[in-house]
């Protein structure tokens, strides 16, 4: 769908991205992460054409990038911003025309999605008197108003309550079910978790990661299990031979527990297992993944580190 | 040009919708005919009533004078020689501003004498001189010959010598149509600065608010800000208009209500004269419209309002292009709503310099300066105006073609400049703005 080749920007001598490949392929939800500063914003704004790389280039379903490509693709920049004092009507049409869409099909295409998240009342209202979450909202379907093809979200979930976050994330898993590619940049790693299948991240400008989440997590694991269990801590301590180390423990009320366990030498699930029974009620036990946010963590540091050295 | 379009209309509709723009289309008018009215009213004319005596021991004038009463000086009689030394000093005459000697002397040497204790105005002296003459006239016609007055008045044809001087053989240094120039130009500057400003607030607003990075993932920065331009420029534009139609209805009210002396005494080679008193009337309506306001004379005869509105949305839609181009790429350069305002104040001085080029050029139409000033799009559009009202020779008329060119290309070239710095300044946020990044930004890509 998006191939993006040898992406190179600089600022005067600030380069803000170095040499930048990756591509998205069609129906997939794709979270672009990295720190603040990292260049995401510049490779968003290169893909809208709003800024022009000193190097490489894009192409769209196997095409070199146009202008044209432009009405293909829905934007939602992290700074959201609206005219106040339009009727959300008349702003609808305005950013439905920009895009290629007539009147008429603007209007239609905004009663569908005001009717959609139940909110066909704020139609005749200013953006001025709505609340900051509901312009939020309103900006989400502005961005999908002429049905793109590619969905460019950056920070989607800031400023939400954690409902409008569930109904954005049920509709950007609606809008994949269709088809539509969505790219997705946040700082929010458990959305990325949840929700997207493949993620890039970028520090400094370079990619340092790309590939899907469930792989990405899985390459980082540590070989940790954790254990959830009922009865005694003291017994389960002493329970484990020295083949496990305990790493974490966690208490839920009602002697019910949680633990990390690091194994040692050859120590296996099935020891583990043979060493518990008898002293403690099991609950469950698998194996530790990191979460989004330590593989980001970890990433970032190793990043940091090899730049050191 | 679609988006530019698109852009151009939301830029109009917000405007048109705005209170401020109805109230400025509606007081702004009214403003302007208020003052017109005051100046016609009251602009010529002295605030005292003068009270002339007239001393006619030969009863000359047989105690007439005119067939209509003038509003600004009341007649009386006297059949009796009077001292000067009696009428400045005497009681019973203390209530007279002015006195006028008839005698048989007057009529040989065609030379009379009027003495006043205050030095009256310019009108009123040719007021005077006028209607004691005419009245000298009729007795003359009367006594010498066999014509009716009426045959006399078709007979006698007024002519108008002009005095010029020959170092300045156009008169524009003096002439009052200048002022009409200049006060044109002054409503152009006086557009450029609403509507510019309106521009660059508008475009750093945007730009505070971040709408300005959803527009641009659908339209080039370049039809953003000519998009922009357009808009304001046509609400402008619709401004005037509304402002024109009010003030030309307004004046032609005014013509045919409250100064109708003056359509009359315009008509009066078409209208039907049937009777003598009827002619000496009108004879009369029109010497006392002919001097009955200067700014009468000036707004209703002088001007040549065609070119002059032709001219002025010439005018006015260059020196917006060129003006709100600059002020675009200083909005869009802005790191905060308040950063732009150490820019704003040389741009506002700019344009104040246009205004006083008008005047200078009014004040010193041949000098080499103003033939600058003339061509330069800073200060074209006032100068022009001024140049204009105060008339071309036949052959200059090519140097208003290219002033037209100059303008429109230095426009288009702003245009470009400021469309790349806009480009690169739109999404600059948090900076302090300082001269450097306009060159930088003009430079960059």
């Amino acid at each position: 769908m998006l191939e993006i080749s040898n992406l190179t920007k600089s600022y005067g001598r600030h380069l803000a991205l170095k040499d930048v490949s990756f591509h998205l392929e069609e129906g997939e939800i794709f979270g672009l992460l990295g720190p603040n500063g990292a260049g995401k914003s510049t490779l968003i704004r290169i893909v809208n054409q709003i800024l022009d790389q000193n190097s490489g280039h894009i192409k769209f379903k196997g095409d070199l990038f146009r202008r044209e490509h432009l009405k293909n693709i829905g934007y939602l920049p992290e700074e959201r911003g609206l005219y106040r004092e339009m009727t959300v009507e008349n702003h609808g049409i305005f950013l439905g025309r920009l895009r290629g869409m007539n009147a008429t099909e603007s209007r239609k295409a905004l009663d569908y999605w005001l009717e959609r998240f139940d909110i066909l009342s704020w139609k005749k209202k200013r953006i001025e008197e709505l609340s900051k979450g509901m312009a939020q909202k309103i900006q989400f379907i502005f961005t999908v108003l002429h049905e793109p093809k590619l969905i460019i979200l950056d920070e989607p979930f800031s400023g939400f309550d954690p409902l409008n976050v569930e109904l954005i994330k049920a509709e950007i898993q609606s809008m994949k079910a269709q088809g539509r590619t969505i790219m997705l940049s946040t700082h929010n790693m458990y959305s990325v978790e949840e929700i997207c299948d493949r993620a890039l991240l970028l520090n400094q400008g370079t990619k340092i990661l790309e590939g899907r989440v469930t792989e990405l997590r899985d390459e980082h694991k540590t070989g940790q299990y954790t254990v959830r269990f009922e009865g005694n801590m003291i017994g389960f301590v002493n329970a484990l031979w020295s083949g496990f180390e305990i790493m974490e423990t966690r208490e839920f009320g009602n002697n019910r527990f949680e633990a990390d366990l690091a194994m040692r030498g050859d120590s296996s699930i099935d020891n583990l297992m043979s060493v518990l029974i008898g002293h403690v009620k099991v609950e469950a036990i698998f194996e530790k993944l990191p979460g989004m946010q330590e593989v980001f963590i970890q990433a970032i540091q190793a990043a940091q580190n090899a730049e050191v050295a | 040009m679609r988006n530019s379009w698109i852009i151009a209309l939301r830029e109009w509709s917000e405007r048109i919708g705005s209170r401020t723009f109805i109230l400025f289309s509606i007081l702004g008018p009214i403003t302007v005919l208020t003052v017109l009215y005051m100046l016609f009213a009251y602009g010529g004319k002295t605030a005292t009533r003068w009270n002339v005596l007239i001393t006619d021991p030969t009863n000359l004038m047989e105690g007439k004078i005119m067939a209509q009463k003038d509003s600004m000086i009341h007649y009386s009689f006297a059949d009796d020689y009077i001292e000067v030394e009696e009428f400045a000093n005497a009681k019973r005459y203390q209530n007279y501003d002015a006195m006028v000697e008839v005698n048989e002397k007057v009529l040989s040497n065609k030379t009379g004498f009027v003495f006043y204790r205050q030095l009256p105005s310019k009108v009123l002296e040719k007021k005077v001189q006028y209607q004691v003459e005419r009245r000298l006239e009729e007795v003359l016609v009367k006594q010498f010959t066999s014509l009716s007055l009426l045959d006399f008045k078709k007979i006698k044809q007024p002519l108008n010598l002009s005095f010029r001087n020959v170092y300045d053989p156009h008169d524009e240094s003096q002439d009052k149509r200048a002022w009409v120039g200049l006060f044109f130009g002054l409503v152009i500057f006086i557009f450029i600065a609403l509507f510019a400003m309106s521009l660059l607030r508008s475009t750093s607003r945007e730009k505070s608010n971040r709408i300005v990075e959803v527009l641009l993932g659908s339209v080039r920065p370049m039809q953003l800000m000519f998009g922009k331009i357009l808009g304001i420029g046509m609400a402008a534009l619709f401004q005037f208009s509304i402002w024109l139609v009010t003030i030309t209805i307004g004046l032609l009210v005014m013509r045919t209500t409250l100064f109708p002396d003056y359509l009359q005494s315009n008509l009066n080679q078409s209208v039907q004269i049937d009777s003598q008193v009827r002619a000496t009337n009108d004879i009369e309506l029109a010497f006392t419209s002919f001097e009955y306001n200067e700014f009468v004379d000036l707004v209703f005869d002088r001007v040549q309002f065609t070119p002059m509105v032709l001219a002025f949305i010439l005018c006015l839609i260059g020196g917006y292009l060129f003006y709100s181009s600059l002020f675009s790429a200083v909005g869009a350069s802005v790191g905060s709503e308040s950063d732009g305002q150490q820019f704003v104040i040389p741009l506002i001085l700019l344009l104040c310099f246009g205004v006083y080029a008008g005047y200078f050029a009014m004040e010193n139409p041949e000098a080499p300066l103003t033939t600058w000033l003339y061509y330069l799009p800073f200060t074209a559009p006032s100068v022009v105006m001024v140049k204009l009202s105060q008339g071309f020779l036949p052959g200059q008329a090519y140097s208003l073609i290219l002033v037209g060119l100059i303008l429109l290309i230095s426009s288009l070239l702003m245009l470009w400049i400021s469309g790349r710095i806009y480009k690169n300044g739109i999404l600059k946020f948090g900076h302090r703005l300082k001269l450097g990044h306009f060159f930088k930004w003009t430079k960059n890509n």
